[in-house]
């Protein structure tokens, strides 16, 4: 049984674009996602009930399925439906991005609703439209709120896009798999694997508690 | 776009034989892991001291590796490491509980801090042994806020099953996976996976629900 | 500027089968003040917040300035912008500063330049004795100090009329005194108000006059001398002689 750990260095330039390519996944999904989130949490609070139970559903839908299931199936329908071949990397970020929305919209929707109604009454009480309202009253008040579990759902994702390594997204995950195929060096690539995203997922997972901690809501 | 479900009627078995796997790997993982991060979680609030920074590690490590990581470390690096060879069902049930067990550890260390620390020192005050406090008074307290986020267990879990397609665990996305690939018809094939999915998790999320609404009002204890 | 400000005819308002207000129909004319008094659940509230369109009425009809209430949304705002409403439970935004709580009115509602909005609250922070509160924050404000506060963000948009919703029901007794103080001085000014309260001597004492609600109507309206000392109706009487109001 020999180990051969210069694979790891020897292969580090790959191992450092793939890890490039798992924080530009990540910052590239939340960027789509929250604003997808924002918008799914308002359609939720609506009125209008189409709208409302339209995102529901769409939330539903996404809660219940493992996302690894609709990394593949959006890999195999995207295509036909749009009758347009999308890159691998594409369509990873089209699967998280509908995810990660998904539970975002809930996360918007709570911090909305904890705001007590009474503050947006003395808002529209003063003659504010209901966009003034949420827009100096509601949202100021939410968003304390709502970061530290963003943050959550951050490292969650991070975590998440080692699943598009499935369909061959070059990723952290694939690149550390596609070095042990090619080298044979199982436990020292696989170790390796682990370790970057321990190193890169501790702090973050750190940065995390440290917020729910500071913006712990105090009524 | 011609569908053509014939291939999944063909297999019909090959499949029922995934899902009932995947049922099977979901409930024997729940059960480990709530048997291993009850004890971590006790241990981190009663244990020796000593012990603290080592579980903490375990369960902070844990928030930080994804599950994919551990599953392929545990079936493929492991065995190379120990000499231990396991099969991919016991190295995914092995994966999974550690995984998961750390996130029911925090719940329950959660659950345990959010009893007031009043009500240990009156079950001390009215004579009864630290243990005897601990059982019959803060548990009881903590394990009903605890229940909603036990329910989320359950949903994570089967969800994370599908992950274990990757060591080729024949549970019911690989099953589907195979399918999907001998039949060139993955568009169906996923299709109904994912109905099946929704159906099994739907009424997990909905109790879920229930539970965090029915538990909503208990503040701190 | 005649007739009455504020006209209600034949109010209804149901929540699902619960009849909250039952035909109520009265005036006031500017400048009076008018004390809502009754049992809870007797839908002076209710009255109030039908009144600046918070809630639709479902029968009748309120005129405010001889005019319908109007039931689009440009047009409710319109009118709430010559409404004032104190909450009970003050409803400051803990977000913002007491100074920038007073000027956000003017400056969001009626687009005031910054300076004017800011000097308009300090005014009337020093109306209500609480300028040195100015750069602190709700949270650090006693209960009187916050509801005193509120009623300067509501006078900052200069209201025809104030509207107040059982506005110490929430405060220490302590507390309770300055607050109806400012409401005094805001009467003697020649503010109308509508007052839901179960202040009894704040009602006594201010108001022109005292309507008694029960269960969704009107039972007696009428000067304080009147409801308090020789009320005509049987439950009147019976009301006040429970809350044990000895006159």
């Amino acid at each position: 049984m020999n180990f051969d750990w210069t694979v790891i260095w020897r292969n580090a330039p790959s191992l450092a674009e793939g890890t490039l390519l798992t924080v530009v996944l990540t910052t590239l999904t939340m960027a789509i996602a929250i604003p997808g989130g924002i918008v799914l949490a308002l359609m939720r609070l609506s009125p209008i009930r189409a709208v409302s139970a339209a995102s529901a559903g769409f939330v539903e839908f996404f809660r219940n399925l493992p996302l690894i299931l609709v990394v593949y199936w959006a890999y195999y329908v995207m295509p036909v439906a749009f009758d347009v071949q999308f890159s691998a990397f594409t369509t990873g970020l089209a699967a998280l991005a509908f995810n990660v929305s998904a539970y975002n919209s809930e996360t918007f929707r709570a911090g909305i609703q904890s705001i007590r109604k009474g503050q947006v009454e003395a808002a529209l009480a003063l003659g504010m439209s209901r966009a003034q309202a949420v827009r100096e009253v509601v949202l100021p008040q939410a968003v304390p709120r709502v970061l530290p579990v963003l943050a959550s759902t951050w490292v969650s994702l991070f975590k998440d896009t080692s699943l598009v390594s499935v369909i061959a997204v070059g990723e952290l995950a694939y690149t550390a798999m596609r070095i042990r195929s090619q080298t044979f060096r199982v436990l020292e690539m696989l170790t390796a694997m682990a370790a970057i995203y321990w190193a890169l997922g501790y702090p973050q997972a750190k940065l995390v508690d440290w917020l729910h901690r500071k913006f712990r809501v105090m009524e | 776009m011609d569908l053509d479900f014939t291939p999944l009627i063909e297999s019909r078995q090959y499949l029922l034989e995934g899902l009932e796997l995947t049922i099977v790997l979901s409930l024997a993982t729940v059960a480990a892991s709530l048997a291993l991060g009850g004890a971590v979680g006790l241990a981190r609030c009663y244990g020796p001291s000593s012990l603290r920074w080592f579980l903490v590690l375990y369960i902070d490590s844990m928030r930080a590796v994804p599950v994919l990581v551990v599953l392929v470390w545990t079936y493929f690096a492991f065995p190379i490491l120990s000499g231990i060879s396991l099969p991919p069902f016991w190295a995914a049930l092995v994966a999974l509980t550690l995984h998961i067990a750390a996130y029911v550890a925090e719940i329950v260390r959660a659950g345990i801090t959010s009893v007031r620390p009043g009500q240990l020192r009156a079950a001390l005050a009215i004579g009864m042994s630290r243990r005897e406090a601990v059982v019959e008074i803060i548990l009881p307290q903590a394990i009903i806020r605890m229940l909603p986020a036990f329910g989320s267990i359950l949903s994570i879990t089967i969800k994370d099953t599908a992950i274990a397609a990757v060591i080729a665990v024949p549970e019911y996305m690989k099953q589907s996976e195979t399918v999907a690939g001998q039949s060139f018809h993955p568009i169906e094939v996923f299709s109904v996976a994912a109905i099946v999915y929704f159906l099994i998790l739907f009424p997990v999320t909905r109790l879920v629900d229930m539970l965090y609404a029915r538990v909503a009002h208990l503040g701190r204890s | 500027m005649t007739g009455p400000i504020l006209s209600y005819c034949a109010v209804r308002k149901l929540f699902g089968q619960f009849v909250a207000l039952d035909g109520v129909s009265f005036e006031i004319a500017r400048g009076e003040v008018v004390c809502l008094i009754g049992p809870s659940g007797s839908g002076k509230s209710t009255l109030l917040r039908c009144t600046n369109g918070l809630e639709t009425i479902d029968g009748g009809e309120i005129r405010f300035d001889g005019v319908p209430l109007p039931s689009n949304d440009a047009g409710a705002r319109q009118i709430r912008q010559r409404m004032g409403m104190v909450f009970q439970n003050f409803e400051l935004f803990p977000h913002k500063r007491v100074i920038d709580n007073v000027a956000i009115g003017p400056r969001i509602v009626l687009r005031m330049k910054d300076g004017l909005a800011v000097r308009r609250a300090e005014a009337l922070l020093d109306k209500v004795g609480l300028s040195e509160k100015a750069g602190s924050y709700p949270a650090n404000l006693s209960g009187g100090q916050q509801q005193r506060v509120a009623i300067a963000r509501a006078l900052a948009m200069e209201p025809e009329l104030m509207l107040f919703d059982e506005p110490t029901s929430a405060l220490d007794p302590e507390t309770i005194g300055e607050v109806l103080n400012v409401m005094k001085r805001l009467a003697d000014e020649g503010m109308t108000m509508l007052v839901v309260t179960h202040e009894m001597t704040f009602a006594r004492r201010v108001a022109n006059r005292v309507i008694v609600f029960e269960r969704g109507t009107i039972v007696e309206d009428g000067p304080p001398t009147q409801i308090f000392e020789t009320p005509r109706v049987e439950r009147t009487r019976d009301f006040l002689s429970h809350l044990g109001w000895a006159g």
